[in-house]
């Protein structure tokens, strides 16, 4: 008779038991009251090609935790593409349990998050950093919310060129120092490497819902910014529907497409395309030109994939308006952040992780090796870090004719549906036309009727 | 649960107590299904309870609507009907189902059980474990290996160029075909065992008097012996069906869905709107359909079916 | 002949509750009749089904070739240089083994919980007349044909109200839930299978009903619990879509996710390194496929045993 007992509740309370039990095991904070073994857990973004900012964590790990006896930092890279990788911060943040204290954050996906509740204002400490001081009114405000509170500290910017393969271009007769004032030029560039080079891929722009954000901010925007319209009306906070420049855009990405200029579907649609541009195509010399970001040469230039012949080969120009129109050039610029979870058990001290991960000498060992604006007066003026990488000055040039996300909450779902756009027109699913109108409807349902304007 | 360590004598003397014992006593002999009760509540109508309600939202993975979903009524089953890209999604979901379940598992299936009747032995052997290997692989290794044989640089392409035959991007061009494809090669080997099972079951004294009249092969398949296993068939029918309405990963790995949503069912297009478009109302809304459209199909099995539950 | 009879057609067999007996009696009469005629549609049959076999193997060539290749693309080859290499760059920690555990503790525990469960649920299934049975059964079998692991949104949804994200034991149990009620089913059928008299006999000893569905019914089982398990343990072991909503930590994915990973962050460089993984990933089911081959044959033997 015990037997039936025991069997019956054991069953039952197996369930329970192993979910009890789990569930301490996984806690991600660990700070129960006992000074001994307090955690920090940081979730950030790792791949082969982005390799940099796990070493700077495992750097800053090791000092912080030589700094505060009794702490542990947790790092819980994330392996993969940046699609993925905001899927499953998401998914993280969506429960206090598993929720990250310390989040390497796009700009863009600040103010929903912070709107969320997913992560804590930063004020009170950042009063008391006198590093802050370092970081310029411009990049300060990559972080802040819609409340005017700053949920992050800015690792660093970034903008957007043109690269291309000097050597395709003396193959195909093109200029060492190319130019090109128009999309026009950049068609015809590409063009001719068509003809003369065949085998080569001609030109990259980033069309696909594959590639998410990159194929709204390297692809799409780098083009919608160089004509006489934009995506957002900050005066009048209204989203612009039905503008010529949305269309020519994805006109643009059509012709592309239609010459077999860019790389063929199965390419175009494939989530780890950044990766292989930087990685395989232009390394080895099967893609004359790229719209891309300023970040690429850090990956050329140490790991497992360095290609030190990257400053002789390519060559980088400004991104031209459409028809040339002021200013001649046009760029985009982001840049990502470390912020505290909304759930930190104690946000002073990620904080103080943050502080120590982005002082004087670790924003600098970032910014040389990932190739990042550096977000930081010091490092900016150091001249090692100039001297660095010979992209910098280009890079830093385009600064002044760079255009920002639209810093709202809704970027993000406006976003999506700029990649359903362009994806929908390189399938051949929709004309540029249908495609537009379709964006047009999808956002004016995301943000409603009293957000959108029409383009005058 | 202390009552539990009782169970009464007259316990093993089913049917016989009288009165308020009998209850106890009823209630005793059920006590072993708690756990699988618990369970099933929790994890399984709790989803199902869960995926009614949360369509019912407009939740959000990020931004204000995740901190506060409001209720919004059927608002997300009157977007998903406004929306041409769900209609076609469920259109997609059918020809999927009906095209590599009901279809190709089904048909492959059983000329290979009757093929496997038929053959020499050794390669009876060779052929069905072969077959049966690509079902019992993890789904994403046997998407994987799809998928590399359907890439333009895949080994299908190179075995057309064998041939003369200049291959095509089969992921990009008919990405439907390609995912049929692939679930027909994963899934054909449960049909292929039930069938070889039940073609077992058949008695070869009655095929065999029947060929002695005179009757066809495939008379006497249709007549006698199709008829003869129409149980196992119309079981086998409803189980790859609802297999297959449920295949998420094959899809996912092979094409995403894309291109475009040219190849989206509705579990890849949940998954889409809710963790990629942050949308998880509307994506849940999505769930929900697919979950209706389960039941639908097990209802229609079991009342066409009336598996005897005794 | 061995060879057709792995787990689904017991299942299967076993779901329409006649369980074949006589089966390698006729088998052994189908053999002997070959006439001419038949010879020659055996050729045919055999060269048909070479054909199709062909067709069913060259996906899975290109694993094998590939994970042996030390160049290895997306196309089918020969290796240019046979290598080990892809093997023994990923037999550590982090890259196969922690995985292939955590595989392993997901797949034993929902395997365990969910045998566990379904025995218990079958025995009053089985043996006792209860009004609500039939309703029982029938919801049973409705939740069998719900697609839930199709629909991990609710599920995330549900398990961020639980508490229970990135933690194994609750993916364990929802998919524990997911397989019992095919699971119950199956055993049930099973134990339909098991004569009472057997346990009426222990009853008259005076032992409980538990006691004697541990001591009697599940010794006599053992070939169809068996099945269940491995049923129940090759379909967690395969599944991607659970963990991959459902578990965040690296230190807690299992093989499933670990592999997608693979895929997806270093791209075309490894395909030798994937197939290597895959095989490893793929090897532990495929064994235990083998092993239910040689269980069913003995529990048709039981079966027919029981029958007389």
């Amino acid at each position: 008779m015990r037997t039936t007992a025991r069997l019956v509740t054991s069953a039952a309370a197996l369930a329970l038991v192993l979910t009890a039990c789990s569930g301490g095991s996984e806690d991600s904070g660990g700070g129960d009251g006992g000074s001994g073994d307090q955690t920090i857990k940081v979730a950030y973004q790792k791949t082969d090609a982005f390799f940099q900012l796990d070493e700077l964590l495992v750097k800053s790990k090791a000092e912080f935790e030589e700094a505060n006896p009794g702490w542990t930092v947790q790092l819980e890279p994330i392996a993969a593409q940046e699609t993925d990788y905001f899927t499953k911060l998401a998914l993280m943040n969506g429960s206090p349990d598993t929720a990250p204290d310390v989040i390497y954050e796009d700009t863009f996906q600040v103010r929903p998050d912070a709107a969320a509740g997913f992560l804590a204002p930063m004020d009170d400490y950042l009063a008391e950093w006198e590093d802050w001081a370092q970081f310029p009114e411009g990049i300060r405000a990559a972080g802040l919310g819609d409340d005017g509170s700053t949920y992050g500290v800015s690792m660093g910017t970034d903008t957007r060129g043109v690269y291309y393969n000097k050597e395709i271009f003396a193959q195909a007769g093109l200029p060492e120092d190319w130019q090109p004032e128009t999309w026009d030029d950049l068609l015809e560039a590409a063009r001719t490497v068509k003809a003369e080079v065949p085998d080569v891929i001609p030109m990259n722009v980033y069309a696909s819902k594959a590639q998410g954000e990159g194929t709204s901010m390297q692809g799409f925007e780098m083009l919608l910014y160089g004509t006489d319209d934009t995506l957002y009306d900050a005066d009048a906070g209204k989203w612009i529907v039905g503008s010529q420049g949305f269309e020519d855009t994805l006109t643009f990405l059509q012709t592309l497409q239609d010459e077999e200029l860019m790389p063929g579907l199965e390419d175009a649609l494939d989530t780890n395309l950044p990766n292989r541009v930087s990685t395989e195509l232009l390394p080895e010399g099967r893609l004359a030109i790229a719209v891309d970001g300023s970040w690429m040469p850090g990956g050329w230039m140490s790991g497992d994939n360095a290609w030190p012949e990257w400053e002789e080969t390519m060559g980088m120009t400004a991104m031209p308006t459409q028809n040339g129109q002021e200013p001649g050039a046009t760029s985009m610029s982001g840049g990502w952040l470390l912020s505290i979870g909304a759930n930190a058990d104690d946000p002073e001290m990620a904080f103080n992780f943050i502080a120590n991960t982005l002082n004087e000498e670790n924003s600098f060992k970032f910014a040389t090796e990932n190739s990042q604006i550096a977000a930081r007066d010091d490092v900016a003026a150091n001249p090692d870090y100039v001297s660095f990488n010979p992209s910098f000055e280009f890079f830093s040039s385009l600064v002044p004719v760079t255009n920002f996300r639209p810093a709202t909450p809704d970027y993000a779902q406006i976003s999506n549906n700029i990649q359903v756009a362009a994806e929908s027109v390189i399938t051949g699913q929709a004309t540029p036309e249908q495609a537009a109108e379709t964006y047009d409807q999808a956002i004016t349902r995301v943000v409603g009727d009293e957000n959108v304007s029409e383009a005058s | 649960m202390a009552t539990l360590a009782l169970p009464g004598r007259d316990h093993r003397d089913p049917g016989r107590s009288p009165g308020s014992r009998r209850v106890v006593q009823s209630l005793l002999r059920t006590s072993p299904l708690i756990p699988a009760v618990v369970l099933l509540l929790l994890f399984l109508a709790g989803p199902i309870v869960y995926s009614l309600y949360g369509s019912l939202t407009n939740a959000s993975l990020t931004g204000p609507k995740a901190a506060q979903p409001d209720f919004v009524g059927f608002d997300n089953y009157a977007q998903l009907i406004d929306n041409p890209q769900f209609w076609k999604s469920l259109v997609l979901t059918l020809v999927f189902v009906i095209a590599s379940a009901l279809i190709g598992q089904n048909l492959l299936g059983m000329a290979l059980a009757l093929l496997m009747k038929a053959a020499h032995g050794p390669m009876r052997a060779v052929v069905s474990t072969i077959v049966v290997v690509s079902w019992v692989l993890p789904e994403i290794v046997a998407a994987f290996a799809l998928y590399a044989f359907f890439a333009s640089d895949g080994t299908l392409n190179i075995m057309l160029g064998w041939f003369g035959v200049e291959g095509s991007a089969w992921l990009i061009v008919l990405p439907m075909l390609a995912v049929i494809l692939a679930n027909v090669w994963r899934g054909t080997a449960f049909s292929m065992m039930v069938y070889s099972a039940a073609l077992n079951d058949v008695p070869p004294e009655i095929t065999e008097a029947a060929q002695i009249d005179g009757a066809s092969g495939w008379q006497r398949f249709s007549r006698i012996t199709v008829p003869m296993i129409r149980r196992s068939i119309s079981t086998n029918l409803m189980l790859t069906t609802l297999q297959t309405l449920g295949v998420f990963t094959l899809i996912w790995v092979m094409t995403g869905g894309g291109p475009g949503v040219e190849s989206s069912t509705l579990p890849v297009l949940a998954y889409q709107e809710a963790f990629k478009f942050s949308q998880v109302g509307y994506g849940t809304a999505i769930a929900t359909v697919t979950l209706v459209l389960g039941g639908l199909f097990a209802i229609v099995y079991i009342k066409a079916l009336k598996p005897e539950v005794d | 002949m061995t060879a057709m009879t792995p787990e689904a057609p017991d299942v299967l067999a076993a779901t329409d509750g006649r369980p074949t007996a006589t089966r390698e009696a006729r088998q052994r009469r189908n053999g002997a009749l070959a006439s001419p005629r038949q010879r020659n549609s055996k050729v045919a049959a055999s060269l048909i089904l070479v054909v199709i076999g062909v067709a069913f193997v060259i996906p899975l060539g290109w694993i094998v070739l590939a994970a042996f290749d030390s160049a290895a693309t997306v196309s089918v080859k020969l290796p240019t240089s046979v290598t080990l290499n892809n093997f023994t760059e990923i037999m550590n920690w982090e890259t196969t083994f922690r995985p292939l555990w955590n595989s392993l503790i997901i797949s034993m525990g929902t395997a365990i919980i969910t045998v566990l469960c379904s025995v218990l649920a079958a025995y009053p299934l089985s043996r006792y007349q209860m009004r609500w049975r039939k309703p029982f059964m029938y919801t049973v079998l409705f939740g069998t044909c719900l697609p839930i692991t199709a629909m991990m949104v609710p599920v995330y949804a549900l398990f961020v109200a639980f508490g229970l994200l990135d933690n194994l034991g609750g993916t364990v149990l929802f998919l524990a839930a997911t397989a019992l009620p095919m699971a119950i089913w199956m055993t049930k059928n099973f134990m339909d299978s098991i004569p009472v008299a057997l346990e009426e006999a222990a009853w008259v000893d005076g032992a409980s009903a538990m006691t004697a569905l541990w001591r009697i019914v599940v010794p006599l089982m053992r070939p169809g619990i068996a099945v269940v398990f491995i049923f129940v343990f090759t379909q967690a072991w395969g599944n991607f879509f659970v963990p991959f909503v459902l578990l965040f930590s690296e230190t807690s994915q299992p093989a499933a996710v670990a592999i997608f990973g693979f895929f997806g962050t270093y791209g075309t460089i490894s395909y030798g390194r994937l197939a290597a993984f895959s095989i490893l990933y793929s090897v532990p089911v495929l064994a235990l496929y083998l092993l239910v081959q040689r269980l069913s044959g003995s529990s048709f033997a039981m079966a027919g045993a029981v029958k007389g």
